[in-house]
């Protein structure tokens, strides 16, 4: 600070956080992959009410939803090593990003099962008997019939959640990530042109936000085709 | 490295006291939100010449930007600004005695007006056009068939979003200990560090936000139950 703003090194700047755009993406795109195998993992026992899981998942659903992100990030960060040093693993020297990918993990997990249940419930049960009507069996039923529907009830969710992931991926430096908001922090120590590092960096955000919503509105487009004209504004 | 867990109580205890600072964080902005969002969502719905697109890029960028961005785009351009103002007319003000705070809480409500705008804006689209059909055919004036059929229809529906907001704003307060805020979470930073116990301090602190974030729950719960009791609609 107290430096004289110039507009020129907000241009000079882009380049150089440009390149740590993969790191970030890096944990977006490992986040929402486990991300969707816990949702799915999670949201079976809530669909099928099997006793215990059923609670552990409802805990665990409202505490993600319940606590910051940074919280979680603390919490898995200075927590996992505790836990695994109990049964004599060590993993206090693990990379940082690791614990990152963890957290944004479990956080998504946890939206994604409450998505997954959302959209399969909003499928009605009548289209479950007219699939075993015709003898189809449970598999095919959920692949060809309720998957399909779902995934239209489930993807403008999904959307949001991946792009609120990215957004929230900028807070990973805080347990000291090299990533963009990081290699941030390091120019701001080295420049002390902290606002023009803020506004490079708001500037590619928002370029990748738009990009993942002009994507996202293309398939979502492509998941209604078959509903009508009217479909697109519910 | 073994859990303590009485230290957790201490921890609690001590982190607590930061509550009434993150709900003053958590509240005003949303409420300060609310009265922007309408502003921009009466500008996009009627699109008012000049500032429309305006109104436009605002919401879009706030949503497409973390709240990181502008909570430190705030911290730091804002002084700037003043400083060069303050410069140019030689007035006699320090911005460098503007607490923190206020920073934090401009920038918070700039980043739920833009949210909350897309909300209401999307109550509004899901108020039946009949409504306002029939305002305009008793001679109501567009300012009584807004106050009177529109808004309240509109805003009632927006109450789930508005719980997910208000708790995503809690949430989003967290933040505000990276510009050294004494919140919820720069609180449990401060007891953690000074006490080397880092796991038990954020363990009472996510407890503090999940508990927190339960009564707000609860509480739009029971607003919504009350709102919705003349709308007796669909199947139940």
């Amino acid at each position: 600070m107290g430096k004289v703003f110039d507009p020129s090194l907000i241009i000079e700047f882009i380049p150089t956080l440009v390149k740590y755009l993969g790191v970030t993406l890096e944990i977006l795109v490992a986040s929402i992959i486990l991300g969707t195998i816990i949702g799915i993992a999670a949201a079976i026992p809530k669909l099928f009410h099997i006793p215990i899981l059923k609670q552990i998942v409802t805990l665990y659903i409202s505490f993600i939803r319940g606590t910051p992100i940074i919280i979680q990030l603390f919490l898995v960060f200075y927590g996992l090593p505790a836990v695994l040093s109990l049964i004599n693993i060590d993993i206090t020297r693990m990379d940082a990003l690791i614990f990152v990918i963890i957290t944004y993990s479990l956080s998504n997990g946890a939206i994604f099962a409450e998505i997954f249940r959302g959209a399969i419930s909003a499928v009605e049960f009548g289209q479950t008997e007219a699939a075993y009507s015709i003898g189809m069996t449970p598999f095919q039923n959920f692949t060809r019939i309720i998957f399909p529907q779902a995934i239209r009830v489930a993807f403008p969710n999904i959307a949001n959640t991946v792009i609120g992931s990215l957004k929230d991926t900028s807070l990973a430096f805080t347990i000291g990530v090299m990533d963009m908001m990081g290699r941030g922090e390091t120019i701001i120590a080295a420049t002390a042109h902290a606002l023009e590092v803020y506004i490079a960096l708001s500037v590619i955000y928002y370029v990748v936000v738009l990009i993942l919503e002009k994507g996202f509105k293309v398939f979502e487009k492509y998941t209604n085709r078959y509903q009508g004209t009217d479909a697109s504004v519910a | 490295m073994v859990i303590d867990i009485p230290f957790i109580w201490v921890a609690f205890k001590e982190i607590a006291k930061a509550i009434p600072l993150t709900l003053v964080l958590a509240i005003v902005p949303v409420v300060i939100g609310f009265f922007i969002g309408l502003v921009v969502t009466f500008i996009r719905e009627y699109k008012v010449k000049g500032i429309y697109s305006i109104a436009n890029g605002y919401v879009s960028f706030f949503r497409g930007t973390p709240a990181i961005m502008h909570i430190m785009l705030v911290y730091f351009g804002i002084p700037m600004l003043l400083d060069s103002i303050i410069n140019y007319f030689n007035l006699p003000y320090e911005t460098n005695k503007i607490p923190i705070v206020l920073f934090v809480l401009f920038a918070l409500s700039l980043t739920a007006g833009a949210y909350l705008s897309e909300i209401i804006r999307s109550g509004i689209s899901s108020v039946a056009k009949g409504q306002m059909e029939a305002a305009y055919s008793i001679g109501m004036s567009t300012p009584q068939a807004m106050g009177r059929i529109l808004l309240p229809q509109a805003l009632a529906k927006s109450i789930p979003n508005f719980t997910n907001l208000s708790v995503g704003f809690l949430h989003t307060t967290s933040i505000a200990f990276l510009v050294s805020q004494k919140e919820l979470t720069g609180t449990a930073n401060i007891v953690a560090s000074s006490n080397l116990k880092f796991l038990e301090s954020f363990i009472a602190a996510g407890l503090i936000y999940w508990g927190i974030s339960i009564i707000m729950e609860g509480i739009y719960y029971l607003v919504e139950k009350r709102v919705q009791q003349y709308s007796k609609g669909g199947v139940a």
